[in-house]
């Protein structure tokens, strides 16, 4: 009996490895035709450092991140670009973003970095760029005939020093005030004003937020009877990453660092204030839920679709879940702490050094910038476009704005127009050693979030050790 | 084995109660795979979708070249499968029903394998790899399961080797024997049972190993089914909804391998009846 | 049966003699057994061990093109206390260890010793304990990031339903790493497994005996299954303790090491200090201090093996 057993398991083993050898020899036939198209790329290598004429076959390698959406916009860009350079053929890798570092890590400790890269000022970009790795394009951008500075919008270049150009945004992501229309209309409360010029002070922000925070009787934050520990609804979704309550601390003039990148300024009055206010959300008027670290899940559009919160503060490109969410959302600007701001983000294209044709990686890049081929990604919500043009000229601003769902019409004035008068680069733009900085305010911050510690004092215990990790501005000479 | 019937119901409730908390994030997987994106995170959960989107699982195979993926994921779980059951198998043989000098030292070596943290050696070893030209190739993937197959298998077979009596090696012995035949006809039939888990969990680690075809693939024609999942997280949002119909389809061979595969140690092996 | 009873001997008690006949014969059938697995090590494994632990010696970052030998700077950056970050996250992956290997043995034994029971559909059983380990990470973690959402999520609801206190779960300093435990104990089905491979080789006939003299469950379960299944749990348990020691995954997909670094698990750090920060140098000097703590442990519980594991092909 147990040998019986034992000889079907056998059995399966020799079929299972004679479908490998089938297999393999099917492999076979593909690594035959990939090595004849490396054998393209190092014939073309050869050309290295020559004018490539056309006719001359040319390999760029291109790596990314993104959802299927996205990579398919990327590709239609590569397609628009391989049609215009006959001679060129783009190999689009697209790796997972969790493991995006990992894996050019070791590419580039192989010698196998791409031509082209998708990079995140966040994380190794910088660090890859201190070491020289990446292509000033300040050079590309002055000689340029499509692209320049002043053609794009503000803020999504990223600079290693002043005059060091290491990346380009495909387009910037701003920040807004997203709401649920219905909740409003239903407590009779005027909604978020999308112009700047009327924007909400702090304190009505705080007054609108309590009376839409609801306890399970239905009373709201300003009744004296009002229950805490039961709530339905709260008033607003409380941003605890950098990138959200960053416009608050630019907002009220404070800053990561001091202007001459030498002092750790979170301590300091003006973001110590907006720290201390937004933690007061949660702990001292319960208008806002608990904090949730990295990931916020359910995401903005679950918490207004299903009135958990009735605003949220979040990037632009919650407009594209909240549109396929069909809430009936709306966005207004941020409240305003002294001046209006809205801090923006965006991932970045960038030139390795070491890439044999930096011309066509150039041009590439250029394609990549391109609001075109992204149509799809623009008009979900998730993206929006780099070319200044594409925001003033309302031809082009209809492609990707006029009546769709991921629009709504608070999105000229809290978006597009915050964007182009009222913009502040990211921190990862410019202080230098953020990440080293961050790990020790943010195990700082979490205590004030949880109402362990009041924002000065926590903040003040750390100063110290974050000054020594205090590099200074890579915006200041 | 008899068992009272009280005993039965008490086992069977606990089982039960165990299991419904078990298969929650399965159900919500599959429930999830059918369902709009805005469906899947609300409060309180819907656990029956309406409408069903099957639709998903079109698009999520047609966003990811699902059919390239498979037989690329295939390959490689067949090759380690393979290499991993023969070689760990002679192994543990090697290390548990063979006295010889220095045994029990040079086990202890290798167990070291599995105690440095992978992140310290995964440069030097993509430069290896890549030194000896296997970068985008199967070989960095399934090479090393013909040497040994790994140290956990290897001590997995170890200890139920160890704990397979000497009396039918000395039988055998008696009847002239060699090693060989004892590994062949003796030790691995009367561990089966072991020698099952160890392929169970060699398809399964295979077919769902992330980290090496992402450091060691390159073009995308060679890549498995485990990245094709990782192609749905977005730099801003995920298509959860196309990731969890993707997840299910990955899934789904694995479940009918394990309901078919645990069947061959349900019934415990009778030691009693060889023994005589 | 000569053989055997040569061979069970301690190869001590021979050592000052010459080898005979048969201690040769065995230790090249034995070295002959091994070889794939030991050319395997030095080849694939040993090389790159030895990198690391030069590399640990060593600045070395990736994209910096000249590497400094250092001699033992790194270690003493990490003994000398300079990165508090080091202490910390060791001491969150003992507590870690702690909780998880008891709650992860005890659980998936007597999960095994109930699916091992002649009940109806248990073939269903054994793979609906064991689905929540082919469940991908990628989407099994965002069930528990929605499960355990303090103000939005089932758990919660479901505790305050019943009228019990909630919980911050992944999301509060002293419940966070209870919470990680919690969610990989979803995950113990290949524990359960093995300890069922286990208990398919205790023969019947065992317990029948049992039966014979009037013992109970009990006695069946102290007399019988756990001496038999010693050499199971002996395996269990230090795979368990190596795997828990390089915790990784829960920190990096579901908290990022928050909230104040209460989950700033050790491998989460060295992976973060490598690949984040490039330092691969500093972060090889941080594996080699978790490999001689995995080692350690190894050792103790190897050399303790000898009293309490029992194993029926050594008598």
């Amino acid at each position: 009996m147990i040998m019986n057993r034992w000889k079907y398991t056998s059995a399966f083993m020799v079929t299972v490895l004679s479908a490998v050898l089938v297999m393999s020899g099917c492999t076979k036939s593909d690594s035959s035709n990939n090595s004849s198209s490396s054998d393209n790329t190092s014939t073309s290598t050869n050309n290295a450092g020559t004018d490539t004429k056309s006719g001359e076959k040319i390999t760029l390698k291109l790596t990314g991140w993104g959802a299927p959406a996205e990579v398919a916009a990327y590709k239609s860009a590569i397609a628009n670009f391989e049609q215009d350079h006959p001679n060129v053929k783009v190999e689009f890798q697209s790796i997972s973003s969790g493991d995006y570092d990992t894996k050019l890590t070791t590419m580039v400790a192989g010698n196998d970095e791409p031509d082209v890269a998708m990079m995140e000022s966040a994380t190794i970009a910088f660090p890859l760029a201190e070491e020289g790795k990446f292509l000033n394009l300040q050079d590309f951008l002055a000689s340029d005939q499509q692209i320049t500075l002043d053609s794009i919008v503000p803020n999504i270049t990223y600079s290693q020093a002043p005059g060091n150009i290491i990346g380009i945004g495909p387009g910037p992501e701003t920040f807004g005030l997203f709401y649920n229309e219905d909740v409003f209309k239903d407590a009779g409360i005027e909604p978020p004003p999308s112009d700047i010029s009327k924007a909400w002070t702090w304190d009505q922000f705080v007054d609108v937020a309590k009376q839409l925070t609801l306890d399970n009787k239905g009373r709201n934050a300003t009744d004296p009877n009002f229950d805490p520990k039961n709530i339905k609804q709260f008033g607003i979704n409380l941003p605890t990453w950098w990138g959200q309550y960053s416009n608050f601390i630019y907002s009220n003039g404070g800053d990561f660092l001091s202007a001459d990148g030498k002092t750790f300024a979170l301590n300091q009055p003006a973001a110590v204030e907006v720290i201390q206010k937004l933690a007061d959300l949660i702990n001292v008027y319960h208008v806002a839920p608990s904090p949730l670290q990295s990931k916020n899940i359910p995401g903005t559009n679950v918490a207004l679709q299903t009135k958990k919160v009735a605003m949220a503060i979040d990037g632009q490109w919650a407009t594209s879940s909240l549109a396929e969410s069909k809430v009936h959302f709306n966005v207004g600007v941020l409240p305003v702490m002294k001046e209006p701001v809205t801090t923006v983000v965006a991932g970045m294209f960038s030139i390795f050094k070491s890439t044999k044709h930096p011309q066509e990686a150039w041009e590439l890049l250029k394609a990549l910038l391109d609001p075109e081929a992204s149509l799809d990604m623009l008009t979900n919500g998730t993206w929006m476009p780099a070319p200044k043009d594409w925001y003033t000229d309302s031809e082009k601003l209809a492609k990707w704005t006029k009546d769709l769902p991921a629009r709504p019409s608070g999105y000229q004035g809290a978006v597009i127009d915050m964007l182009l008068n009222h913009s502040h680069a990211t921190p990862t733009a410019y202080v230098k050693n953020f990440n080293k900085i961050m790990d020790i305010v943010n195990p700082a911050l979490d205590k004030v979030w949880l109402g362990k510690q009041s924002a000065q004092e926590a903040l003040d215990s750390i100063a110290a050790k974050a000054q020594q990790q205090v590099q200074g501005r890579r915006d200041v000479e | 084995m008899r068992e009272s019937r009280l005993k039965l119901t008490a086992g069977f409730t606990t089982l039960l109660i165990i299991s419904v908390m078990f298969i929650v994030p399965f159900v919500w997987l599959l429930r999830s795979s059918v369902m709009d994106l805005s469906q899947i995170f609300i409060m309180p959960p819907q656990w029956i979708p309406k409408p069903f989107h099957f639709e998903n699982f079109k698009e999520a195979m047609t966003v990811v070249p699902f059919g390239a993926f498979f037989k690329n994921t295939l390959i490689i779980v067949a090759g380690v499968l393979i290499g991993t059951v023969v070689s760990s198998t002679i192994a543990a043989f090697g290390f548990s029903r063979i006295k010889w000098k220095g045994r029990d030292m040079v086990f202890a070596i290798l167990m070291s394998a599995m105690m440095l943290p992978g992140a310290v050696t995964l440069i030097p070893s993509f430069l290896g790899w890549k030194e000896l030209g296997f970068y985008d190739t199967f070989y960095p993937l399934i090479l090393p399961s013909y040497f040994g197959g790994g140290m956990f298998n290897i001590f997995l077979l170890r200890q139920f080797y160890m704990s397979i009596p000497q009396d039918f090696d000395e039988a055998a012995v008696v009847d002239g024997a060699t090693y060989f035949q004892i590994y062949w006809r003796i030790l691995l039939p009367l561990s089966r049972s072991a020698v099952i888990v160890v392929a169970l969990f060699t398809f399964l680690g295979s077919w769902n190993d992330f980290m090496g075809p992402l450091i060691y693939l390159k073009s995308d024609s060679r890549f498995t089914l485990a990245l094709g999942l990782q192609m749905f997280q977005g730099s801003y949002n995920a298509q959860w909804d196309l990731l969890m119909a993707a997840s299910t389809a990955v899934v789904l061979p694995c479940v009918l391998v394990f309901l078919v595969g645990q069947r061959f140690f349900l019934e415990g092996i009778t030691l009693t009846g060889l023994k005589g | 049966m000569e053989m055997t009873a040569k061979d069970v001997q301690p190869a001590g008690t021979r050592a000052r003699n010459k080898f005979s006949k048969r201690e040769k014969k065995a230790l090249f059938y034995g070295l002959l057994f091994t070889a794939p697995a030991i050319i395997g090590f030095i080849i694939f494994t040993l090389g790159p061990m030895i990198a690391s632990l030069y590399l640990s010696l060593t600045d070395y970052n990736v994209f910096k093109d000249t590497t400094h030998f250092i001699g033992l700077d790194n270690y003493t950056k990490l003994f000398s206390g300079e990165d508090d970050l080091f202490y910390k996250s060791l001491g969150t992956t003992f507590y870690f260890v702690i909780l998880r290997v008891p709650a992860v043995i005890i659980i998936s034994f007597f999960l095994a010793i109930l699916l091992n029971m002649n009940l109806k559909g248990r073939s269903l059983f054994r793979t609906i304990i064991y689905l929540p380990s082919i469940v991908p990470a990628v989407a099994s973690s965002m069930i528990w990031l929605w499960l355990m959402n303090p103000d939005l999520g089932l758990l919660n609801t479901v505790l305050e339903w019943l009228h019990l206190p909630t919980s911050s779960w992944l999301f509060g300093e002293g419940s966070v790493i209870p919470s990680v435990v919690l969610t990989t104990l979803w995950g113990i089905g290949g524990t359960v497994i093995i300890f069922l491979a286990g208990l398919s080789g205790v023969p019947k006939s065992y317990y029948e005996a049992i039966d014979v003299d009037g013992g109970g469950w009990y006695s069946k379960l102290r007399h019988i299954t756990i001496p038999m299944l010693t050499p199971t749990i002996f395996f269990n348990t230090i795979m368990t303790i190596i795997g828990s020691f390089q915790v990784f995954s829960e920190a990096y997909i579901l908290t990022q090491g928050g909230p104040n670094n209460k989950s700033l698990f050790f491998v989460f750090y060295l992976w973060r200090t490598a690949f984040r920060d490039t330092e691969m140098g500093y972060a090889s000097a941080l594996a080699w201090v978790l490999f001689v703590i995995i080692m350690i442990f190894t050792v103790l519980i190897f050399k303790t093996s000898k009293s309490w594991v029992h194993y029926e092909g050594e008598r």
